[in-house]
C-alpha cells in the first residue's frame, strides 16, 4: 500500500522484499474468505454443476450417481409446473420491482428533508423492513383472512388467500377476450396480495439505501437549479433522478434477484396454492429436491436451480445495461 | 410544529424563505403526509400486538375491533410454555435462545473476518487482488437457491445436517461485508495510518488499533443489519435444522403454524416475539443504522 509506493523509494532489494511482505500479509488477511468461499460458494457451485448430470436422489444413500447428461435439463423445460411457477416468479418480478423501487424513491424524498423529528418519522417508517418475512406473512395471514382487517376496511369481501382469479381477466373482458392464455390472465388474487405484502416490507429497505443517496447529492446543484427556475418536480427531474442512477441500478438488480427466488411467503401462507397460482420457482426447487409429496431428486432441483440463475442472470445484465444506458430525466 | 420548524429552517430552500406563508403550508402537509404513511406501516405491527390480548372468539370476529374488549394475558403464557410430547420442556425460550446465541456468533464472526479482509482489499496492495475483489461481487450475484439444495447434499455428506454447522461455517464471512467494509476502509486518512505503521505497529496492529477503532459507525450498522439477517434468516434453517429442539424462532414459528393452524391468537403472539426484538434493537440503533448507510458504500456511490 501507500507506505510501500508513495513513500521515500527506498534501494530495490529493499523495497522488493517490503512489497512480498506487504503481499504476504494482504493474502493472510484475505485467506479466511478464500478458505470459505472456496468450498462453500465456489465449491458448492461447482458440485451442483455436476449434480444436474446426474441421477442423484436426495437419499444420498446410492452409489456414485450415474451420469445422464442433459436428461434433467430437457426434462425441467418440459415440466409445466415449472413454467407455471416461472409465469409466476415473473409477473412477481414486473409488478413487485416496479413498485418497490418507485415507492423508495418517493418516499426517500419525503424523508430527505430536515423537519423536526424527521428522525422518528424514519424510524416508524423503517419498521415494515425489520419484521422477518415469516412474521410479516403470519401477520397478514390474519389482515387477510375472509372476516379480517383488510375486507373490512376496503368494504369487501374476498378471500385474499384462497382465490385463484385472475387480476386481468376483468379487462380482458372489457375487450371481448374470454379465454386467453393463463399467462395474459395475470397473476391471481391471491399473488397479487402477497405481491402488495412485499411491496409494503420492501420499500422501506431500499428507501434507506435511496435516502443515503440523496444525502449525497450536492445542495448547490439544487440551488443551480432554482436560479434557472427549476424547483420542485422539475428539479426531482432533471436532478435527482439522474443523481440516483446507480442506486436505481442496484435496487432494480437486487429486486429482481429477490424477487426471483421469492420462497417465504409462499410457503407459510399458500404452499404454492391455489391451483400453483403462487407456486415459485424456489418452491417448486425445494418441494422436487426434498421430495415433498413426491420422489426426492437432487439433481432434477439441481437442473431447475441452474436454469432459475440463468434467467436471473440474464435480466439483470440487460436491466443494467438498459438502466445505465437511459437518460433519466433528459 | 410550525413554530419548531420555524427555529430550524435549514432544509429551506432560498424561495421558501422569501414566502414563509406558504412554507408553513409545505411543511404541514409534509408533516400530515409522514404522519399518515407512518401510521399506514406500523398498522399491523399495532393491530397484531392488540390482537394478541384478544380471546379467540374476538380476533376472529367480524366487524372486527381494534382494542381489546378485556385484556388477557392467557395467550402469551400458553404461547411460552408451548411444548410437544417428543421433547422435553418448553420450546419458545429455546427457540430464542436459539436466534440470539447463532445471530451474535454470526455477526461477531463476520466483523472479525469481514473487515480482516476487507482491510486488505482497502489499504495492502497485493497481485490479483482487484481480480478477487470483482470475484467477490460477482458472487453476490448468485442466487442463494442455487447452492442451497446442493449445499443440502453437500452438508449432509459431511454429516452436518441437524447440526449448526452449516448455519455458521459458510457464514463466517459474508461478500457484502467484505464489500461494506472495504468502501469504509478506504475512506479513512492515510496519514493515520501510516504514522503508526512507521512506528512500527505492523499490519496487523495498524488495522485492529486504528483502522477498526475508527470505523465504529460502519461496523455497528454492520453488525446491526447482519443480526437482523441472521435472526430472520427462514431458508436455511428450515433446510437443515429439523429437530425442534434446535429450531430458531423464525422456523419455530411456521413449525408451531402448522400445529396449531386455527389458534390464531398464538399465532399472533409467535409473531410478536419475533418481531418485538428487532423492533428495539432497531429503535436504538436507529441514529447510526440511517445516518451510517450514507457513509459506509451502501449509497452505492
Amino acid at each position: 500500500m501507500a507506505a510501500s509506493t508513495n513513500a521515500a523509494t527506498p534501494p530495490q532489494r529493499r523495497s522488493s522484499t517490503l512489497a512480498r511482505q506487504e503481499a504476504l500479509t494482504g493474502y493472510l488477511f484475505i485467506a479466511p474468505y478464500l478458505i470459505i468461499a472456496g468450498i462453500f460458494t465456489y465449491g458448492l457451485l461447482a458440485y451442483v454443476f455436476y449434480i444436474s448430470f446426474t441421477d442423484l436422489t436426495a437419499s444420498f444413500a446410492q452409489k456414485p450417481p450415474a451420469f445422464v447428461g442433459l436428461r434433467n435439463y430437457i426434462r425441467a423445460l418440459n415440466e409445466p409446473d415449472f413454467r407455471v411457477s416461472l409465469t409466476n416468479a415473473f409477473w412477481y418480478f414486473v409488478i413487485v420491482t416496479t413498485f418497490q423501487t418507485i415507492g423508495a424513491i418517493l418516499l426517500a424524498v419525503l424523508l430527505n428533508t430536515r423537519l423536526q423529528g424527521i428522525r422518528f418519522f424514519r424510524t416508524l417508517l423503517y419498521s415494515p423492513s425489520v419484521a422477518s418475512s415469516v412474521v410479516i406473512s403470519l401477520i397478514f395471514f390474519w389482515l387477510y383472512q375472509r372476516r379480517g382487517f383488510i375486507n373490512y376496511a376496503l368494504g369487501t369481501d374476498i378471500a385474499w388467500l384462497r382465490n385463484a382469479d385472475r387480476i386481468f381477466d376483468p379487462i380482458l373482458q372489457v375487450f371481448g377476450v374470454t379465454s386467453p392464455p393463463n399467462f395474459f390472465r395475470g397473476p391471481s388474487i391471491t399473488w397479487t396480495a402477497l405481491m402488495v405484502m412485499n411491496i409494503f416490507t420492501t420499500i422501506p429497505t431500499f428507501m434507506i439505501m435511496f435516502l443515503a443517496a440523496l444525502q449525497d447529492i450536492p445542495g448547490h446543484l439544487y440551488e443551480a437549479a432554482s436560479i434557472d427556475g427549476a424547483t420542485g418536480p422539475r428539479a426531482f427531474w432533471y436532478i435527482t433522478l439522474p443523481m440516483l442512477r446507480p442506486v436505481i441500478t442496484l435496487v432494480v438488480i437486487l429486486g429482481t434477484i429477490g424477487t426471483f427466488q421469492v420462497f417465504d411467503q409462499a410457503y407459510v401462507l399458500t404452499e404454492g396454492g391455489p391451483l400453483k397460482t403462487t407456486l415459485t420457482p424456489t418452491l417448486l426447487i425445494y418441494q422436487k429436491t426434498l421430495g415433498k409429496g413426491t420422489q426426492p431428486e437432487a439433481s432434477f432441483g439441481a437442473a431447475m436451480a441452474f436454469i432459475l440463475a440463468a434467467i436471473i442472470v440474464l435480466i439483470t445484465i440487460i436491466q443494467r445495461r438498459y438502466i445505465e444506458r437511459a437518460n433519466l430525466g433528459e | 410544529m410550525a413554530v419548531s420548524a420555524k427555529q430550524q429552517p435549514v432544509a429551506a430552500t432560498s424561495a421558501r424563505e422569501e414566502r414563509p406563508a406558504s412554507a408553513y403550508i409545505g411543511i404541514t402537509i409534509r408533516y400530515l403526509l409522514l404522519a399518515l404513511l407512518s401510521l399506514f406501516a406500523f398498522t399491523p405491527f399495532i393491530l397484531s400486538f392488540l390482537g394478541t390480548f384478544k380471546t379467540a372468539a374476538e380476533v376472529n370476529a367480524f366487524p372486527p375491533t381494534i382494542v381489546p374488549e378485556q385484556w388477557r394475558v392467557d395467550n402469551w403464557v400458553r404461547v411460552w410454555s408451548f411444548s410437544i410430547p417428543a421433547v422435553q420442556g418448553r420450546l419458545l425460550p429455546r427457540w430464542l435462545f436459539n436466534s440470539t446465541w447463532l445471530a451474535l456468533v454470526n455477526v461477531i464472526a463476520q466483523l472479525f473476518f469481514c473487515s480482516l479482509a476487507a482491510y486488505a482489499f482497502a489499504r495492502i496492495r497485493f497481485p490479483g487482488r482487484d481480480l478477487i475483489f470483482t470475484a467477490i461481487i460477482a458472487s453476490m450475484a448468485i442466487p442463494a437457491a442455487v447452492t442451497l439444495i446442493p449445499g443440502y447434499v453437500f452438508y449432509s455428506r459431511l454429516g452436518w445436517i441437524n447440526t449448526y454447522w452449516p448455519l455458521i461455517v459458510p457464514k463466517l464471512i459474508v461478500p457484502v461485508g467484505i464489500l461494506m467494509l472495504a468502501q469504509f476502509f478506504r475512506s479513512i486518512p492515510k496519514e493515520l495510518e501510516e504514522a503508526a505503521y512507521i512506528d512500527g505497529l505492523g499490519r496487523f496492529g495498524t488495522y485492529w488499533n486504528i483502522a477498526l477503532p475508527l470505523s465504529k459507525p460502519a461496523l455497528l450498522t454492520f453488525a446491526i443489519l447482519q443480526f437482523q439477517g441472521s435472526w430472520n434468516d427462514f431458508v436455511a434453517p428450515l433446510l437443515f435444522l429439523q429437530s425442534p429442539k434446535l429450531m430458531t424462532l423464525t422456523v419455530g414459528m411456521s413449525f408451531f403454524r402448522y400445529q396449531y393452524t386455527n389458534d390464531l391468537t398464538a399465532i399472533l403472539v409467535g409473531a410478536m416475539f419475533n418481531a418485538i426484538p428487532m423492533l428495539i434493537l432497531f429503535f436504538i440503533f436507529s441514529k447510526y443504522y440511517i445516518e451510517g448507510t450514507s457513509y459506509s458504500g451502501l449509497a452505492g456511490q
